[in-house]
């Protein structure tokens, strides 16, 4: 008995806290203007705060039977993959903002990724479509899980080609990303298992660890949308002359 | 019998593992380094291009084929395709280096700076680019050594001019050794 309130109260804690401080996330982006910069990761917070209203209500509606909820569940867990995927082109754009190049070559390669991630997707749901016992829930799990595994994919790929190239990142645009990146993964393993344990011991098991990730999450978002950009550390003795020898060099070397 | 779903289940669980932790060394290793304008420099101007020149000549290949047994030709195309490979490795680490350095460049005071800066950035990245399908180009040769090779001439007539350029600018109060003329691969 102990147990189950035990549980019960670490769950609502770990339902509740990461949407108070979605709300704090709300407010600094409003703050400092980023909603002109991001408006698309501002719509996904707004979003997740509105759902989490909504679905908590529901929650304490006599009325409301579980299949209900988890109707309404399964339409705003489709809505936040879809603002996610408008995040990671978000982010994508402002990576590559300053490079003409890198806006149509680096832009081309990722489309390449999210088409063999979706082409990967759709193969695991046909082979490994989940758990059949339960109905739609897990149709809903097997959409999510492929979902999950395009846009960890696409973030790491994200991620990884900054490091190749050596791009910059700005601060809050590497905040969204790492945030949304380790959600993602997190996503495509309990999304995974869901798919396969439907036991209630299980899915709660599932339901702690993802709210666990997600208030971890809006943390790292909340932490790189607080702290200013470093500045560019410029190396102070680069010369002009140099800076277009350098640049003829490479233009020599890419003919 | 364990089902292939479930088997899926766990693969996935394995990735997701694994990008977590490819996020976290990501994000340790994000915290800004100061540019070491010296050592990109001097990265960039210590290929040796005369070597990498020979290793991936296309007359020197058919020299190669026409004057051993078959087998020793493959070997050694293997050998060569690795070595060129390292080259191209690491003309790709100097242009990662350069595009950062050109992105510094971008953010400075002085608008000559900040032009020039977008422009060494931009030719960083396409030559980074260049150096990953030069490098799946070798790597097809290492699998397949018996296709007839095309020589790479943009990419090492133009890596010689780049580098004697960067010599004359004169940083460095000697020639670094990596720009001594060899005709041995």
């Amino acid at each position: 008995m102990l147990g189950t309130h035990w549980h019960q109260l670490l769950l609502f804690f770990l339902w509740i806290t990461p949407h108070l401080l979605l709300a704090a996330v709300a407010a600094i982006i409003g703050k400092r203007r980023l909603y002109f910069e991001f408006p698309c990761f501002f719509a996904f917070v707004l979003c997740e705060i509105a759902e989490f209203i909504l679905l908590f209500s529901l929650r304490f509606v006599h009325s409301v039977t579980e299949e209900q909820y988890a109707y309404v569940f399964s339409v705003t867990l489709f809505l936040s993959l879809a603002l996610g995927f408008g995040v990671i082109d978000e982010v994508s754009k402002d990576l590559f903002r300053e490079s003409q190049f890198l806006k149509v070559a680096a832009r081309r390669l990722l489309q390449c990724v999210a088409g063999l991630l979706l082409g990967i997707g759709a193969l695991l749901a046909v082979y490994a479509p989940g758990n059949h016992s339960v109905k739609w829930h897990a149709g809903v799990f097997v959409v999510n899980r492929g979902a999950a595994m395009v846009q960890c994919g696409l973030l790491l790929s994200l991620l990884l080609l900054s490091r190749f190239l050596g791009l910059t990142w700005r601060r809050p645009a590497f905040g969204i990303t790492l945030g949304l990146g380790i959600l993602a993964s997190v996503d495509l393993a309990t999304a995974a298992l869901r798919a396969e344990f439907t036991s209630d011991a299980a899915r709660e098991f599932l339901n702690l660890l993802t709210t666990g990730t997600y208030l971890v999450c809006v943390l790292i978002w909340i932490a790189y949308l607080l702290v200013p950009d470093r500045r560019a550390v410029t190396p102070t003795v680069v010369h002009h002359d140099e800076v277009e020898v350098w640049n003829r060099e490479l233009q020599h070397f890419l003919k | 019998m364990i089902s292939p779903a479930l088997i899926a289940a766990w693969v996935l669980v394995a990735i997701a593992f694994f990008a977590l932790l490819i996020l976290a060394y990501i994000a340790i290793r994000s915290r800004t380094r100061p540019v070491d304008l010296e050592k990109d420099v001097l990265a960039f101007r210590s290929l040796d291009i005369e070597a990498f020149r020979n290793l991936v000549d296309s007359a020197e290949e058919a020299f190669l084929r026409d004057n051993l047994p078959l087998k020793k030709f493959r070997e050694i195309k293997r050998q060569r395709a690795w070595v060129a490979l390292i080259y191209v490795r690491e003309a790709g680490k100097a242009a990662t280096a350069l595009a950062k350095i050109g992105q510094a460049a971008q953010r400075s005071s002085d608008p000559k700076i900040a032009a020039s800066g977008i422009q060494v950035t931009e030719n960083a990245f396409r030559l980074r680019f260049q150096t990953i399908r030069t490098g799946l180009y070798l790597l097809t040769e290492i699998l397949l050594p018996d296709l007839q090779s095309r020589s790479l001439p943009h990419l090492v007539n133009q890596y010689e001019q780049a580098a004697e350029t960067l010599f004359r600018l004169g940083r460095f109060p000697s020639r670094p050794a990596g720009l001594a003329r060899s005709k041995s691969a």
